[in-house]
């Protein structure tokens, strides 16, 4: 067999076991004796537990909870903070919380048994949306600040604002927001629990085997090893598999503790839609201060709706204020961003990881600006990109070439956008729009080092190697890439190469299969362990195993989030043409082109279908994605009412790949899965507000919104 | 394990008798009544009465045209059937091509989609507007009533719990000029949002007949042909002066949305209002795009 190369196109290695149906999902899995379990879950958005009124329970039925806790276990589950309880008891915080599990051998039984379940709530007002949680609706949430806010943080670059703004001609004001999104991967959240040789075995779709026994471990008071978390095969993440596999296997750990048979728990649909995890919506306010009519200060208030609990929310809130100035250097700068509280589900990672909010918000700011001094949004935004060795907002530089000129170069030549703003007025039904973006790569900062210390192992016997880390495939192609970058740098063929799906008691923890870091990070700890093993190719059958070194010199400090942000960024610009049809509001896509620096592709396959996805969800998040909780509730339940894209919906994408190889990555690769999500939705919003001429200041924008968006005009 | 009692007829005889004697519900591409009555995965659905499966049924198959033009299609057709049939009114073409996804096409019936009287199903507002009948048998003989009459509000029809939909029965048309739209929560395989047909037959300049059916914005299928009167008899030139009125009557008193109500009127006004300008502005005969 030839050996690979890093240039060859080639086929993923899941893809034909995966379009035959023949991958194994938790789903399919029956163990001998297998239980099911279903979770019970709170109705009312805020209040007292005061009483469970249990059916009479059948032989071999169970209905577990949180009184199910031994003595020395803890109810919490273990994601950055331990707020979330694995059952909820006394009080409910949101509807859909885990009261308990009904375990048992028949679902329609226990379908049946879970329906007789009465519970009786003293109901509280609740907080539902941002600016109730500000407001502390209903009472604060944490009476002892006072307050619903859960974390905050804040940046400053340059002069005090008030100096800035007392300078300025004009401070241009704006408040703009961005909505839930539901991950809509195709496998639900499912996980089986089962024993073997006297510890507790987990099947799992999930993206962070480790995550989760990290998590779980404290609520039986017992030493990670005696928990294995197998993955399987998993049908889709986008981050909601991150934390959320936890919620499943603790509550699952604590009836398997008394169980002791295999116990199954797959989310139906309709439950997967209204009781799991959700992108955070956000509200941001944003005061540019303009002189002379460029732009000589920011400032921007940026509020995350977090849910009842933490979750990963304060690193999401992190990485949105640190793209709150999207790609440019502005001299100075004030952002501050604040998690709130809400009695709603709690939100948690969702691909982008909280740019995608701040990057739309203030990409549509600089747009309104554009036009409120009557430039055209790309050449005014054109005067503001960040270059190498510019201060960044955490005071930091950025550390790399900036090739957005280049690349902007390509697609408007590509898509004639320069001929075109001129051939279409304002309001013709014609528009075409752009969005410049970027991504920092991996965690924030030294976290690499600080908090993950990420390790990579490859055992070599015969001429074959296999792979031993915690990364996983959820879809994204990561097999086949880790599988090419260690067949490539040993020389040999992918064929030889072996990476099945992690074993926590058989695989090194490589850290989360998240924020882009899989290729970045997981990518070049393999390169190293096999440029080593190449020296030695000839000792015969051996191991070998690297940690992750943080390069020198760039300073970080987590405690006041100042320093070097993110070492690399991947850097993207968009643009979509649309036409709107005037009867009916509807939007109809006409072209897409984007450009992507992501220092080097390592599959251009998989990167191409990377770059169609992430930009078809993105178009689908500022288009049609509607997700809206009213009073506690969420309205859409089902894949009919919340609706994604289809390849209807938007056109074959004009694609280009930026090379700009990344000193620290294998083969000069960067991070890239969720920088293609991170600016499509803004250049949409442009393009249809030029072809209508009105301004949106949230999405998604449906044929409604647009009706709304026209009143104004 | 909780079961269901199925019945699977081969003749309409034997399946009228059943339907007499236990009252089964109809099953026929079950793309309603299976999501309606799903517990979940791996669990019977958690249906209510007996199921009568009248997919096999012979006597309720096929799409014919009569000597006079009139189309009968038997209450099984599939949308898809619907969609690719020659004879099929090109405006429940429309409607049956734009219903779900293929899969669902190829499963879905009309007579399913009358007996579902969904306000958001595809197929009863061309029918509203084609002047379709439905026709109901049961032991005791047949009974003919307008699709219009047929379906009540939501989800409530005239049916008697002894009766099968066996088929619809569309008489001959005569239009010079036909409109259609279907606004969905996106392009393919989705829930109507909006819908709109909108026909008229000009002879000599004047307007002969003019009906339009709204979809999706109200609790059922909206037709007023009272509204319409405004328009027939007139002629075409008198058609600017009489729109206003007409509009108006049509978008505030005919259609009754619930939710997004500004969007469903006004988008309504506008897709009939362009109806009728292209009729005015001499719109060769055919489809107005």
């Amino acid at each position: 067999m030839p050996a690979t190369k890093i240039g060859d196109k080639v086929i993923r290695v899941d893809a034909i076991e995966k379009a035959r149906g023949e991958a194994t999902y938790v789903c399919d899995m029956t163990l001998p004796d297998m239980q099911y379990a279903y979770m019970v879950r709170s109705t009312v958005p805020r209040g007292t537990i005061d009483a469970i009124h249990l059916p009479e329970m059948p032989e071999g039925y169970y209905f577990i909870s949180a009184k199910d806790i031994p003595a020395q276990g803890k109810n919490e589950l273990w994601m950055i903070m331990k707020d979330w309880r694995c059952f909820a008891e006394d009080y409910v915080l949101y509807v859909g919380e885990t009261i308990g599990l009904v375990v048992g051998p028949d679902r329609a039984t226990l379908k049946d048994l879970r329906d007789q379940i009465k519970i009786d709530y003293t109901e509280q007002t609740p907080a539902v949306t941002i600016d109730d949680g500000i407001n502390c609706v209903g009472g604060p949430m944490f009476p002892e600040k006072n307050s619903n806010v859960m974390c905050e943080l804040f940046c400053e670059k340059g002069r005090p604002m008030e100096e800035v703004f007392a300078e300025a001609d004009e401070i241009f004001e704006e408040t703009l927001t961005t909505p839930y999104q539901e991950h809509a991967h195709l496998e639900t959240n499912s996980a089986i629990a089962t024993m073997e040789d006297g510890k507790f075995v987990f099947y799992a779709s999930a993206q962070c085997p480790f995550y989760i026994r990290k998590s779980i471990a404290g609520l039986l008071d017992i030493p990670y090893e005696d928990i294995i978390i197998r993955q399987c095969t998993t049908g889709g993440a986008f981050g909601g598999k991150e934390h959320f596999p936890d919620v499943l296997c603790g509550a699952l750990l604590i009836a398997e503790n008394k169980i002791r048979k295999p116990i199954k728990m797959v989310f139906d649909r309709e439950e997967d839609t209204q009781f799991s995890v959700k992108r955070h919506p956000s509200k941001c306010v944003y005061k540019t201060a303009v002189k002379n009519g460029e732009i000589i200060g920011t400032e921007g208030h940026i509020y995350y709706n977090c849910g009842a609990y933490l979750s990963s929310s304060f690193v999401v809130l992190q990485r949105g204020v640190f793209h709150a100035n999207g790609v440019y250097t502005i001299p100075n700068t004030y952002l501050k961003g604040e998690g709130i509280g809400t009695n709603t589900f709690p939100t948690c990672a969702f691909r982008g990881f909280g740019a995608p909010q701040t990057l739309f918000c203030f990409e549509t700011h600089l747009t309104h600006l554009a036009h409120h001094l009557g430039v055209d949004p790309l050449e005014f935004k054109m005067r503001y990109l960040a270059k190498k060795g510019d201060e960044t907002t955490t005071n930091g530089h950025i550390i790399e070439d900036v090739k957005l000129p280049e690349m902007i170069d390509v697609i408007t030549k590509e898509s004639d956008y320069w001929n075109k703003i001129k051939e279409y007025k304002p309001g013709c039904g014609r528009g075409i729009g752009v969005a410049l973006y970027n991504h920092g790569g991996a965690f924030t900062g030294n976290g690499e080092q600080a908090i993950i210390k990420a390790h990579a192992r490859l055992t070599k016997t015969g001429d074959k190697v296999e792979i031993f880390v915690g990364s996983t495939e959820m879809g994204q192609g990561f097999r086949t890439s880790l599988r090419k970058i260690c067949a490539a740098t040993l020389g040999i063929s992918i064929d030889n190469i072996e990476y099945k799906n992690p074993d926590t008691s058989k695989v090194v923890d490589s850290g989360p299969t998240a924020a882009s870091r899989s290729t970045m990070i997981v990518g070049r700890l393999v390169e190293r362990a096999a440029l080593e093993m190449k020296e030695r190719w000839n000792e015969g059958d051996f191991t070998t195993e690297v940690e992750y070194e943080h390069p020198e010199g760039y300073p970080w400090d987590q405690a006041t989030f100042r320093g070097d942000a993110y070492l690399g960024y991947g850097w993207g610009a968009v643009i979509v043409e649309v036409e709107v049809d005037k009867l009916t509001n509807e939007v109809k896509t006409l072209g897409v082109w984007s450009s992507h620096e992501i220092g080097k592709a390592i599959d251009e396959l998989i990167v191409h279908g990377q770059i169609n996805g992430g930009i078809m969800q993105s178009l689908g998040y500022g288009s049609m994605e509607k997700l809206e909780n009213k009073k506690g509730y969420f309205k859409q339940k089902s894949m009919s009412d919340y609706v994604i894209p289809t390849s209807m919906d938007f056109p074959k994408q004009f694609y280009h790949i930026q090379e700009n190889p990344y000193p620290w990555g294998p083969y000069g690769a960067k991070g890239m899965g969720e920088l293609v999500f991170n600016g499509a939705s803004a250049a949409y919003v442009d393009a249809v507000e030029r072809a209508l001429n009105c301004e949106f200041t949230s999405i998604p924008i449906p044929v409604e919104d647009i009706e709304e968006a026209l009143k104004n005009v | 394990m909780e079961e269901v009692k199925c019945y699977m007829p081969q003749t309409l005889a034997e399946a009228l008798q059943i339907r007499k004697d236990t009252g089964a519900q109809p099953l026929a591409g079950g793309s309603d009544l299976m999501v309606a009555n799903s517990r979940g995965a791996g669990i019977v659905p958690g249906f209510k009465k007996p199921i009568l499966i009248i997919s096999n049924l012979p006597e309720l198959k096929g799409i014919r045209q009569l000597e006079d033009g009139t189309v009968e299609i038997g209450a099984l057709s599939t949308s898809w059937e619907i969609h690719t049939s020659p004879v099929t009114h090109p405006l429940l073409k429309d409607a049956a091509s734009r219903m779900g996804a293929i899969a669902l096409r190829n499963s879905a019936t009309i007579g399913g989609n009358i007996g579902n009287a969904s306000p958001k199903g595809d197929m009863p507002q061309p029918l509203i507007l084609l002047d379709a009948e439905v026709v109901l048998q049961s032991v005791d003989g047949e009974r003919r009533m307008k699709v219009d009459d047929f379906i009540i509000k939501t989800k409530v029809t005239a049916i008697r719990d002894d009766e099968l939909i066996t088929k619809v029965v569309i008489p001959p048309q005569k239009f010079t000029h036909i409109f259609f739209r279907k606004i969905g929560m996106r392009r393919s395989n989705a829930i109507s949002k909006l819908t709109l047909s909108a026909a008229a037959n000009i002879q000599d300049g004047v307007v002969v007949d003019f009906r339009a059916s709204s979809g999706a914005a109200g609790p059922k299928v909206e037709r007023s042909r009272e509204v319409e009167s405004l328009l027939i008899g007139h002629k075409v030139a008198e058609l600017p002066d009489l729109k206003g009125a007409f509009l108006d009557a049509w978008c505030s008193d005919v259609i009754a949305p619930h939710a997004m109500p500004e969007y469903r009127r006004n988008a309504t006004r506008r897709m009939l209002e362009y109806f009728i300008d292209s009729l005015v502005a001499g719109h060769p005969e055919g489809r107005v795009e």
